[in-house]
């Protein structure tokens, strides 16, 4: 009876020690919108994801109203009229990490990252590649990563009065620290 | 005639171009010195999100929020300052973002019973408050 009690907490030690998964509660996500007119930043640090270092797995979600701008009316704008933040309020991001072997999560150090999965924004799903880094401190993994989408791909629509205000190519960036789980 | 028409039509024109102008450029204007539109414990907000997250966004979405509800974690790193208020029991919260310049004061401790107001933009794994301000 002694035996079998330790055996089975045994396996739930193991299970637990080899599940190896992270969260980030409040993830940094900005992004950046350049033209000679005009430079537009926001940032979203309240973004969730989970990341499955035995399996690779990378989610992430986000409130579209999290992002912060520094003029109050563009942000307002940002949510009615670009990303109709009462139709879409999330955005989400559904992958793999594809080259989960480099990474050594158990050793400090920073590691090349690509990940490929589907990213979600305005409603529409697309299929993307990034690439990135993720680094290994005191056991806990913060990823870095930076890629361009295009405002057209995810029917964003910008009304030609301000066409030349918001690029058509939007840069997207990610700082997130996880913590064990 | 058709020159003063003339005239103070470019007045006006210039005149609504410099209204339109300031009002664009407003900087936000922080949630700290909104009056707070609803005033509710973490927990019953919490509640509301789990139960029916439509109707809650109907409800409190884009709203200024007076929170009041503990402390189970002060983040303040690289990434943003943060105050997550949430009871013992409960697997979820309420995360509550602050300015990145925003100093957490030594009074803000875990545990601690704390009001706080912000800017509801919705549910994830917690309900998010932006733009927050100690009470």
């Amino acid at each position: 009876m002694k035996t079998r009690l330790i055996l089975v907490l045994l396996i739930v030690l193991s299970a637990t020690l080899n599940a190896q998964k992270y969260i980030a509660k409040t993830g940094h996500i900005w992004f950046y919108s350049y033209t000679p007119i005009e430079e537009i930043e926001a940032h979203n640090r309240q973004s969730v994801s989970i990341l499955d270092a035995s399996t690779g797995d990378i989610q992430f979600t986000l409130l579209i109203r999290s992002f912060e701008f520094k003029i109050a009316l563009m942000q307002e704008h940002f949510n009615v009229n670009y990303m109709e933040s009462d139709k879409f309020p999330k955005s989400s991001f559904k992958g793999k990490i594809t080259n989960p072997e480099k990474i050594n999560f158990k050793k400090d150090g920073v590691y090349e990252a690509e990940a490929s999965g589907d990213l979600t924004i305005h409603g529409v799903t697309k299929p993307v590649n990034v690439k990135g880094t993720v680094e290994i401190k005191n056991g806990l993994p913060t990823l870095k990563s930076k890629f361009k989408i295009l405002t057209e791909d995810y029917k964003i629509v910008v009304p030609d009065l301000v066409k030349e205000k918001i690029a058509k190519e939007i840069e997207i960036s990610l700082d997130i620290v996880y913590q064990a789980n | 005639m058709k020159k003063f028409l003339l005239i103070s039509l470019i007045v006006a024109a210039i005149g609504t171009l410099i209204v339109l102008k300031i009002t664009f450029r407003k900087a936000d204007t922080s949630v700290e010195s909104k009056k707070a539109d609803v005033v509710i414990s973490a927990n019953d907000l919490l509640n509301a999100f789990e139960s029916d997250e439509i109707v809650a966004n109907a409800k409190y979405l884009n709203k200024v929020i007076l929170v009041e509800g503990i402390v189970a974690e002060i983040n303040a790193d690289s990434t943003g300052v943060s105050v997550y208020l949430k009871e013992a029991e409960t697997v979820s919260g309420v995360l509550c973002g602050f300015n990145s310049e925003t100093e957490i004061s030594d009074n803000v401790n875990i545990g601690q019973k704390i009001k706080i107001k912000g800017m509801c933009t919705g549910y994830l794994m917690d309900v998010v408050l932006n733009k927050c301000a100690f009470e």
